[in-house]
């Protein structure tokens, strides 16, 4: 018998204001301590929000996105032979922005980090890295490939610190409490991260994965440029797609990385698409979205949510929800709000939603 | 299926000068049928006059979003009619571009430098997954939204995003819209419906 192709998480990466590394990502969302604070990286005067979650010390973008292209594949044991020939996926804001243009950015990071295959780079705001994630593990599993790297990275800057700002996206009392009742809005985060993931069929090493992407699905709304549709639709249509690739029911999701921002509308449109998606499983399920410690890292936010969601599936804690006032009866989910929860699960959601009415949801596995 | 009124040359259209060429393989398709394209449009064609693509609501500052509808509608009206697309079909939308909206992150850039306050419908329009939302909701598009900086030929970026994309079962048929935005030049576009009939 022929063993299917899935696409392992072989080796992780991640910076955010929680720390460097994938260790401080996992502590960070298991302490559940919001790392939101003044910015001191550029003018806020003018702001109606002076607050995002930011890294005192940090290089340009193209530097430390090398550096975790690097720890990730250092993490995954592979030397730079067994890099030649991989492909690079790369998440990052499009259009103009200081430093080189994308398409420069994603070959100079292959040629430092020694990665000769393919290159693309993704845009698609909030669910950049996450469609760089899917569409990986479809052309691993498909036999396209044995081996990809993604990654992604946003550092918070003035640009789309004053956009948020000026679309009063931004939470004006400097918390984000996602699902919670008297939630104001989203805060912006540094967060660079990357990920290999490498063919089940491909035995070297003895490495041991972190994780496995046994499922993904990307659906759009088709409702607004960008206002997610209320009936949760789309997004409910790509947890749909992932539990159909991995052949699970709802009942085996033991825990969900929400995308929710701390915003009104679209965490109210989220828990319907979980109770469309899940059906009564979704008012069981463990729910939490990490966005409220580390904040908001746009295009880079599907691999930081990633690995955090993989690193606590698999030492069986969940991440706290902080920023908790009470209940909304728009969001009628098992929140976790008392600290980090202990889980045997061993499968878990984690969710991304952007302008566009793009939708994705990719489902890890653990065990 | 070629559009009428194709310009001559063409920013966006697939390199063939690494093909064979026809006299030596008359039955060899070209690049756009093996790609499956099922309708063509460009940005500008020629009974568009040198003018300005229509205004879109929301949007502000720049043709970037009224050129993308231009060219998506115009392309899907080829490839639909005045029917649309058929209910349960999902159409995903593949949007190439390397400029993406630069007129209004220029905007965004010299306000934000000079200390000043943007408006806040440059926030909606900040990202290229925006108008891609225009053009789902106004065409029932439910297929997934996926906006790429190309690293190679535009076209080729995108077709290869489209294939994966219908293969792997998230879209029947993809929207691919390519367009750059010149800094001193005209806004230059083209959409071509992808799949949904027999695969070539």
């Amino acid at each position: 018998m022929v063993e299917a192709r899935v696409a392992q998480l072989t080796g992780v990466h991640a910076v955010s204001a929680l720390g460097r590394g994938a260790d401080a990502q996992l502590a960070g969302v298991l302490a559940g301590v919001p790392a939101f604070g003044p910015v001191g990286r550029f003018d806020t005067a003018a702001r109606r929000v002076t607050v995002a979650a930011t890294l005192s010390e940090v290089a340009t973008l193209t530097d430390e996105l090398a550096v975790a292209i690097d720890a990730a594949c250092r993490a995954a044991g592979l030397d730079r032979a067994q890099r030649t020939g991989c492909a690079l996926l790369l998440a990052v804001h499009g259009g103009p922005a200081p430093g080189p243009a994308p398409a420069v950015l994603a070959g100079q990071l292959a040629a430092r980090c020694g990665l000769s295959g393919h290159t693309r780079v993704y845009t698609s705001a909030c669910v950049s890295a996450s469609t760089a994630v899917a569409d990986a593990a479809a052309r691993i599993s498909r036999g396209d490939v044995e081996r990809v790297v993604v990654a992604a990275g946003y550092l918070v800057e003035p640009d789309q610190f004053a956009l948020f700002d000026a679309g009063r996206a931004l939470a004006v009392d400097g918390a984000v409490r996602p699902f919670s009742a008297g939630r104001r809005g989203l805060l912006l985060g540094d967060g660079v991260a990357a990920v290999v993931l490498e063919s089940s069929t491909v035995r070297r090493r003895g490495v041991e994965p972190v994780a496995t992407v046994v499922g993904w699905g990307r659906a759009g709304d088709a409702f607004h440029p960008c206002q997610p549709e209320p009936g949760g639709n789309g997004l409910a249509r790509a947890v749909g797609g992932a539990l159909r690739r991995a052949g699970l029911p709802p009942e085996s999701v033991g825990y969900v990385n929400a995308n929710a921002t701390g915003t009104a509308q679209s965490d109210a449109a989220e828990a319907a698409a979980l109770r469309r998606a899940l059906g009564a499983h979704a008012t069981r399920v463990p729910v939490s979205s990490t966005k409220s410690v580390h904040g908001h890292a746009l295009e880079a936010s599907g691999l930081l949510e990633l690995v955090v969601t993989a690193l606590a599936l698999r030492h069986g804690e969940l991440p706290v929800n902080a920023g908790w006032l009470g209940p909304d009866d728009a969001c009628p989910l098992n929140v976790v709000t008392n600290g980090p929860q202990k889980t045997e699960a061993t499968h878990a959601l984690t969710l991304n939603a952007a302008f566009g009415g793009a939708n994705t949801a990719l489902l890890v596995g653990v065990g | 299926m070629t559009a009428p009124n194709s310009p001559r040359s063409c920013t966006f259209c697939p390199d063939e000068s690494d093909q064979p060429s026809k006299a030596t393989t008359e039955t060899a398709r070209s690049p756009e049928e093996r790609a499956g394209e099922r309708a063509r449009a460009f940005w500008p064609e020629g009974g568009d006059g040198g003018g300005a693509a229509a205004g879109v609501p929301g949007f502000v500052h720049s043709d970037f979003a009224p050129v993308v509808v231009a060219v998506a509608e115009r392309c899907l009206r080829r490839g639909y009619g005045s029917a649309g697309v058929p209910a349960g079909v999902r159409t995903g939308i593949v949007l190439v571009s390397a400029s993406g909206d630069l007129a209004s992150a220029r905007h965004v850039r010299a306000t934000v430098e000079a200390g000043g306050r943007i408006g806040p419908l440059f926030f909606f329009q900040s990202v290229p997954n925006s108008v891609a939302g225009h053009l789902a909701a106004r065409w029932d598009l439910r297929g997934p939204v996926v906006c790429l900086s190309p690293t190679g030929d535009p076209y080729t970026d995108g077709v290869a995003e489209a294939d994966l994309l219908r293969d792997d079962g998230d879209a029947d048929e993809v929207l691919l819209i390519l367009i750059e935005q010149a800094p001193d030049g005209p806004t230059e576009a083209v959409a071509v419906l992808l799949g949904g009939g027999a695969r070539p």
